[in-house]
């Protein structure tokens, strides 16, 4: 009786642990090389590189993560992938640099800009607004 | 006993921390010197860049813009022209009845070149094209920007008994112009450009064959000027207003093409342009269209009296795909 006891607490043990951790698990970490993470942005945040950011993020970026960054975009719930919340604490701690870096590059749902947007000046503006989102 | 053992402690250790203080006070000036260097070398006063996005898009309605997309992209278009308005309902005002269609695709090899292909559904039209940005509108160099655009038509229709065409050579058309533009501001951007359209062939009959000499009336000439402006006015982020007039100068002996007025919307996303309006060319092939557009746009009465009805419009969109490799 003890021992169908053990075994039927500890089958309902592994169960709740394996759906424990599809509930709380955390997106996947986005790790950026250290040498792009340190990266300054050399373009000041002025009104006139806001709105150029802004006008950019409206045509490459607002469908998927929404018109103010929430992650709420049109193509949003196809994504494999959710969207970070971009007015959080956590998505805004990471680096100027973290960001250029995450833009140019892409990882998968998420496309590479660099050849889209060529211009290095142009992802900066981008950063540049993404700031403005913080709540 | 004690203090001395103490004394040489501290000398061993004080040289070890010194060191210790110089490494960091390396790395850290290091680091500065290296993200500081990094930004003094961007923020420097740079040379003016081109203004960006005056259109955007390779089209605007029957038209060419100044645009040309950068290195590695590759474009196709997909461009309708539907039936002329008038017969109301019975071909929902033109949009059922036969269309004419273009598909296209191009490429850019090298920055300000844009290379092109395409075939066309009236008169089974091949065209190759290619697009040269000469001078960007850029803040204290240039005030427009200045693209070459040329058009080689090649029309493969059936000519068994080479009625139409007894050369070759005679089904070639060509297109050439010169597009000046200016982007007035983030909203309002407006092009102008002198075009001119060449027929290898033209139709004609003698007027006059006898032992005197023959006389061989050309029922068009060879050369069409023609002048075409657009604009487009945004209204929001992504949608604008198009508008493009397209005006032929050279008066034809016979068969004067009819001046285009057309008038629409642009939705612009991340990859896709889409363009729907109304406009008289229904030709799609700018020399075609230049040369031999019989739509009408404003009703007139000719030198002979007889009223021309106008009106002649037609529903069409184009639709812009564009990949960056």
């Amino acid at each position: 009786m003890k021992r169908k006891l053990i075994l039927v607490s500890s089958v309902l043990a592994v169960c709740m642990m394996s759906f424990a951790f599809t509930i709380i698990q955390q997106p996947k970490p986005w790790p950026v090389p250290e040498k792009d993470a340190k990266m300054a942005n050399p373009v000041k945040s002025n009104a006139e590189s806001i709105s150029a950011g802004k006008a950019l993020y409206n045509l490459h970026c607002s469908s998927c993560h929404g018109k103010k960054g929430l992650g709420d975009g049109s193509k949003a719930a196809q994504l494999k992938t959710t969207p970070q919340d971009m007015s959080k604490a956590d998505y805004q701690s990471q680096s100027d640099g973290a960001l250029f870096y995450k833009i140019s590059e892409g990882r998968g749902d998420m496309p590479s800009f660099k050849k889209k947007i060529p211009d290095a000046e142009d992802i900066w503006n981008l950063v540049n607004f993404v700031r403005t989102l913080k709540k | 006993m004690k203090l001395k053992i103490k004394l040489t402690n501290c000398l061993y250790t004080l040289p070890v921390y010194l060191v210790s203080c110089l490494f960091l006070l390396q790395t850290t000036t290091l680091y500065a010197q290296d993200s500081t260097g990094v930004a003094k070398e961007l923020t420097a006063p740079l040379k003016a860049k081109p203004v960006k996005n005056t259109f955007d898009g390779t089209w605007i309605i029957d038209d060419q813009t100044v645009m040309v997309p950068v290195k590695g992209t590759f474009q196709v278009d997909i461009m309708h022209r539907f039936g002329t308005v008038g017969n109301g309902y019975q071909d929902l005002d033109g949009v059922f009845a036969p269309a004419n269609i273009r598909l296209g695709v191009n490429y850019s090899p090298i920055n300000n070149l844009y290379l092109g292909i395409g075939i066309t559904k009236a008169d089974l039209l091949w065209d190759g094209n290619a697009k040269y940005a000469i001078i960007k509108q850029t803040k204290g160099e240039s005030p427009v920007s200045i693209t070459y655009f040329g058009d080689l038509a090649y029309n493969t229709t059936l000519d068994p008994d080479h009625s139409n065409f007894p050369h070759t050579t005679d089904r070639i058309t060509s297109y050439n112009e010169i597009i000046i533009a200016r982007k007035f501001n983030d909203k309002f951007s407006l092009q102008i450009a002198p075009t001119l359209s060449h027929q290898n062939s033209v139709n004609g009959y003698y007027t006059q064959i006898d032992s005197a000499g023959t006389k061989v009336f050309e029922e068009m000439k060879h050369d069409q000027f023609g002048l075409a402006v657009a604009g487009r006015y945004k209204i929001s982020e992504s949608t604008a207003i198009i508008v493009d007039y397209d005006q032929p100068i050279t008066q034809q002996p016979t068969n004067n093409p009819h001046p285009n007025l057309a008038f629409g919307f642009e939705f612009t996303t991340s990859g896709h342009t889409f363009q729907i309006f109304m406009g008289n060319y229904q030709l799609i092939n700018q020399s075609h269209d230049n040369l031999y557009n019989t739509n009408n746009p404003f009703g007139y009465t000719d030198a002979n009296g007889t009223k021309v009805k106008g009106g002649q419009f037609c529903i069409g969109f184009n639709i812009s795909r564009l990949w960056n490799f």
